[in-house]
This record gives C-alpha cells, structure tokens and sequence, in this order.
C-alpha cells in the first residue's frame, strides 16, 4: 500500500512539473493518472524504507553529478574521434563484470555504461556480464576497471 | 524584450546554445562518417541527447520553459535514449549485423564462435581476439 502511495506520489509531482499549473482540477487530474500509473505498474514493496531516504537522495545525487562529469569528458573525446580527419576508431566489445546483486542494480549499471557517449551495453549475460560496444576499445579497456569501480562505489550507495 | 533580460542568463543560454548545437552537429556528422550500425549508434544516440539537454537549458534561462519541466524533460531524454540505443545495438547483434574492423569481441567469444563477422578489411592483428 506505502508503495503504491509513494508511487502516486512521484506521478503527482512529475505531473505538475510537466504542466505548471496547480489548480485543484489539475491536481485532481494528476492523482488519477497517478492512480492509473500505479495500477498498470504494480510497484514492488519496499524498495527504500523513507529513513533512508536522505541518504539515498544525496547518494543519488551524487552519483548523477559524476555522471554528468563522465558525460562530458567522453563527449569531448568522441567529439574529437568524429572531428579527426583519420577517423581513429578501434570498435570491439568488451565484457565489464558489474557485481551488482539486484536487477535494478545491473539495469541502473547498464544505464550508466551506455549513457556514456563513446561505450554502450549491447548485452546483459545472466551473470550480470555487461557485453559493452566501444568507440575505442584499446582506450576503454584501460580505464573501465577504474570506472567500473568508482561506478559501483557510487550505486551501492543507492541501493544499500 | 530583449533588453530586460539578465545578462548573466544571456550568457549562459549563449554558451549552452554554441555548446548544446556543437553536440548536436558531432552527433549527426558521426552518423554520417561512421562506418557500422554500432558505432553509429554512439554518435546518434547519445551525443545528440547531450546537445538537446543543452539547448533545452538554454531555452530555460532567455525563454519561456520552466525550470522544472526542463529538467522532467532532460530526465526523460537521458533515461529513454540510453534504453532505445541499447535495444537497436542488440536488436543489430542478434540478427548478425557484421562489425566493421572489430578488433575484439568478448560476447562472441563467450558464445563459442570466433569472430562470426565477415571482415571486409583486415583488422590488425596485434590485439588479442
């Protein structure tokens, strides 16, 4: 029941972010679909206990800014491989081993891989393997153990 | 109009307009110049999402788009792109779309075959396969 509130909850405010009015028929009518969202959904009980809440939303936080920062610096170096007249490109996959326990967990792992610009998640073994197309293999190779460890300092901040 | 807006803001939506067009015109020209599904789909997928998320920001601070229906929307874009680019990658790899010069390939490698791609020129030999 505390799921499917929190759940209409998050709908509610999206809701009224999306349309920028808050008289009451549009509050009204954000509930509704909220309720609609929650039926179709069926959220999961306990996902996060509201205790932990400010923990995981500074957490989270967090780790969307090291992500952002993530973003731009790969960007800039695609930007640069597109750029080059040479076209210096070294395609292949690479397996990253993700550890994380949860399916939530190896989706939000595969997000952050493939939102990167330059590496992007073509396959998820059931071994939680993510199988990831590199712009630039040689590169990428190098450094996503690092990345890959700072990744999931980050993440299990969230979800432990 | 133009003359009661803030000129920090103007600023700022200036640099996300140059940055945010950059992007955007990386991403279609690596569409263009790259050679194979995958490798266009990182230029196509996510590269222009950076570059949408920046014109919307600059699209907040001179026009009339509010801050939170920015940022619903920027999460939106960021949440959904990665997932639509995931999907073709793999819809690609399941059906055997060949890789142009993949110099390494772990998923096949795990599946048993070797390199099952046709490769049109030869990929340098130096690296482990």
């Amino acid at each position: 029941m505390l799921a499917y509130l929190r759940l209409v909850l998050i709908c509610l405010v999206l809701f009224l972010a999306l349309t920028e009015n808050a008289e009451p028929a549009n509050i009204v009518l954000g509930l509704l679909i909220g309720v609609l969202v929650a039926l179709v959904v069926r959220p999961a009980p306990d996902l996060l206990s509201i205790r932990r809440l400010p923990l995981v939303l500074f957490n989270l936080a967090r780790y969307t800014l090291w992500l952002a920062v993530d973003i731009i610096r790969n960007g800039i170096r695609v930007a640069r491989i597109v750029l080059d007249p040479k076209l210096p490109i070294r395609p292949g996959i690479l397996a990253i081993q993700s550890e994380m326990k949860s399916e939530l967990g190896i989706a939000l792992n595969a997000h952050a891989i493939t939102v990167t610009p330059g590496e992007q998640v073509v396959e998820i073994g059931e071994d939680g393997v993510l199988y990831t197309h590199c712009l630039d293999v040689v590169a990428s190779a190098e450094s996503a153990e690092a990345a890959q460890r700072t990744r999931r300092r980050l993440m299990e901040g969230i979800f432990r | 109009m133009e003359a009661t807006l803030d000129p920090v803001l103007q600023v700022i939506a200036l640099l996300a307009i140059v940055v945010g067009s950059f992007f955007s015109l990386i991403g279609v020209l690596g569409f263009v110049r790259l050679p194979d599904v995958y490798t266009r789909l990182h230029a196509a997928g996510k590269v222009s999402v950076f570059g949408a998320a920046l014109l919307a920001l600059a699209a907040v601070a001179v026009g009339s788009l509010g801050l939170g229906k920015a940022l619903v929307l920027i999460a939106l874009l960021v949440i959904a792109g990665p997932a639509v680019s995931h999907a073709l990658a793999s819809a690609a790899y399941r059906t055997g779309v060949p890789m142009t010069n993949a110099m390494r390939d772990d998923l096949a490698r795990r599946r048993g075959r070797s390199l099952p791609f046709a490769q049109p020129s030869d990929p340098s030999s130096d690296l482990p396969v």
